[in-house]
């Protein structure tokens, strides 16, 4: 899909290449993440791909025609372009802003309006609502929403995104990160990452690009990265803490537990009285008639008497849930942060997939790093 | 003087009446002067605006050209109003008419608009250059469907303050022949007579806060309300 063959940038008057003779294929329809310190070369290699930035010398082809033989307006017009601070036009509405593309192809008014609707709703955001906002009543995450669906407006099959989830709060990031992997698994783009951060890369990556002073180190799968790292410098990049970095590497799909008892709310409260005689657990997952996740009960609040009515009241919100493209970390995460022996696992729509709880997260990382690190003495 | 120093408690009712007595007596002259005001500050807020945007345009990307251009014209706005109409009458093809009168005002408006316009587009947050570029757009569709819209604010500040100086110096003119608000002043010093000089004051302000009010409506017309701070704030606090 993308192939860099030979691949030099030189600026004048600098000692060293930014990017020196690299050569790497992408293939279509994978995450490929640019990982390493700054001004490795990781951004500069990016930026080349819609030339943006220009190489000295050297070809990059995508989809077997040389970038560089192409007009430039024209290619980027077909290339999906994310940064991490976005960029979007603060004198156009929501609306405006992703339909720039679009206009520039002519599209008709209402395919641009219905494509515009159609991305707000695949980033997660109400068309309703936000459609004629400015940037400027937008969080950080909604903005980051509207330049990903800005960079999908006319479908383009690759994207570059350049630090896209680095300027927002860890826990936006980790949100925004789970819903690119479970968009990813619907338009299956080509895309190109760009982070400093390995645990992003683990997380997002097919496959890892390590770069050092414009080389290339190791170009790999994430597991191979963990437990095969070719030297010295990408086993320090990675860092000591390889079993934790696991964690990233594993989707909670693995620990799920899908059979989970929960109490509905249209239950009398029997029900609940039963739920805590059978089950030791401290909380109950209360659903609604269409097993979506309404909250949970303690079981100090629940009262005694059998005829109270009214118990829905007792229902607390839960603090946090995870979506099934989560990881072990991000699981391990709202566990600790809010004191959870288990965390729900949801759809989209907040329906109950299922539960993740410590226990089974923890001999099943025993398994893991066997598996992946078998071929390492110790 | 006299009628000034007079005893203090008729003395203000009768100045103001003197006034209101000189206006109304002379309405049908004071309204060609300022009708002749209007007209030359039109004139030359058009040409100027043709002129100095385009050049302000042209000299964007190039850091050299613009520091000549600016530096040109911050040196007209040091020369002095009847100094500088006192050279373009003499210069040959302008002499003592409208044009040397109109030629003068695009002159001071140079520096508020050309430096307006260099110094807006090239404010433009360069990762929204980047996200433009990166999306495709060429140099010209980047700056008219973002970095102008964007610079608009800027722009008008500048507008707004070129049309409010040429106001004022339009009175100066009248040295090289145009009739106007200035003559009212000019011919009320000459004379000694106060309450011409006070009429032509007062309305050479009126114009002038007039224009400002009208530029700041135009402001709000046409600056994208994506653009306005203070409104995001009292939204964000109302919702």
């Amino acid at each position: 899909m993308i192939k860099i063959e030979n691949v030099v940038k030189k600026y004048p008057g600098m000692e060293r290449p930014a990017v020196e003779n690299l050569s790497m294929e992408i293939g279509e329809g994978e995450i490929c993440v640019f990982v390493g310190p700054s001004g490795c070369g990781k951004t500069t290699t990016l930026k080349m791909i819609n030339r943006i930035i220009e190489p000295t010398s050297g070809a990059i082809y995508v989809n077997d025609v040389n970038v560089l033989k192409q007009n430039p307006d024209k290619l980027r017009q077909n290339i999906g372009y994310v940064i991490q601070q976005i960029g979007l036009f603060p004198h156009m509405t929501v609306h405006e802003n992703i339909s720039i593309v679009p206009k520039l192809l002519d599209w008709k008014e209402d395919r641009i309006k219905k494509r515009v609707d159609e991305l707000l709703e695949i980033v997660g955001l109400d068309p309703e609502e936000n459609r004629s906002k400015y940037p400027k009543a937008l969080s950080g995450g909604q903005r980051q929403r509207v330049g990903v669906a800005r960079a999908l407006a006319v479908n383009p099959p690759i994207m570059l995104m350049d630090e896209p989830f680095g300027a927002v709060d860890p826990v936006t990031r980790s949100q925004l990160q789970n819903e690119f992997l479970r968009l990813q698994k619907k338009i299956k783009k080509t895309i190109c990452f760009v982070t400093h951060d390995i645990d992003e890369a683990i997380k997002m990556g097919d496959k890892i690009a390590i770069m050092e002073q414009g080389n290339l180190i190791q170009y790999d799968s994430p597991e191979n990265l963990l437990f095969n790292p070719n030297n010295e410098f990408v086993e320090d990049f990675v860092g000591s803490d390889r079993s934790l970095k696991v964690l990233n590497l594993l989707r909670i799909d693995t620990v799920l537990k899908k059979d989970v008892k929960t109490v509905a709310t249209n239950n009398d409260i029997s029900a609940l009285h039963q739920f805590f005689e059978n089950n030791r657990k401290k909380r109950a997952i209360i659903v609604d008639e269409t097993n979506k996740v309404v909250g949970y009960v303690a079981r100090n609040d629940v009262p005694k008497g059998s005829s109270s009515k009214g118990w829905n009241s007792i229902i607390k919100p839960i603090p946090a849930t995870l979506p099934l493209q989560a990881t072990l970390r991000d699981a391990l995460a709202q566990m600790l942060q809010y004191d959870l022996g288990a965390v729900p696992v949801v759809e989209e729509d907040n329906s109950l997939l299922g539960v993740v709880d410590l226990d089974e997260i923890r001999s099943h990382i025993g398994e893991a790093y066997h598996e992946f690190g078998q071929d390492e003495a110790g | 003087m006299d009628r000034m120093k007079r005893g203090d408690d008729m003395g203000i009712i009768d100045f103001f009446l003197n006034i209101a007595e000189y206006f109304i007596k002379h309405i049908d002259k004071i309204s060609t002067y300022t009708i002749e005001h209007f007209i030359l500050i039109i004139i030359a807020i058009i040409l100027s605006l043709l002129i100095w945007l385009t050049v302000g345009i042209a000299i964007r990307n190039n850091l050299g050209l613009a520091k000549g251009v600016l530096g040109i014209g911050s040196f007209i706005m040091s020369v002095p109003s009847i100094a500088l109409y006192g050279i373009l009458v003499s210069v040959p093809g302008f002499g003592l008419n409208r044009r040397s009168a109109v030629f003068g005002l695009i002159l001071y408006a140079m520096l508020p608009i050309v430096r307006n316009v260099y110094v807006s587009l090239n404010q433009v947050d360069e990762n929204i250059m980047e996200a433009a570029k990166g999306m495709g757009l060429s140099p010209r569709q980047v700056l008219f469907k973002v970095q102008l819209p964007l610079a608009v604010p800027v722009i008008l500040a500048g507008i707004r303050v070129a049309l409010v100086m040429m106001v004022g110096i339009a009175t100066l003119a009248v040295y090289i022949g145009e009739r106007n608000l200035g003559s009212l002043i000019q011919q009320g010093i000459v004379r000694t007579h106060d309450d011409m000089i006070i009429v032509g004051a007062i309305l050479v302000s009126v114009m002038a806060f007039l224009v400002d009010y009208i530029m700041g409506k135009i402001q709000k017309a046409i600056v994208s309300p994506g653009l306005i701070t203070d409104d995001s704030t009292s939204k964000k606090e109302v919702a």
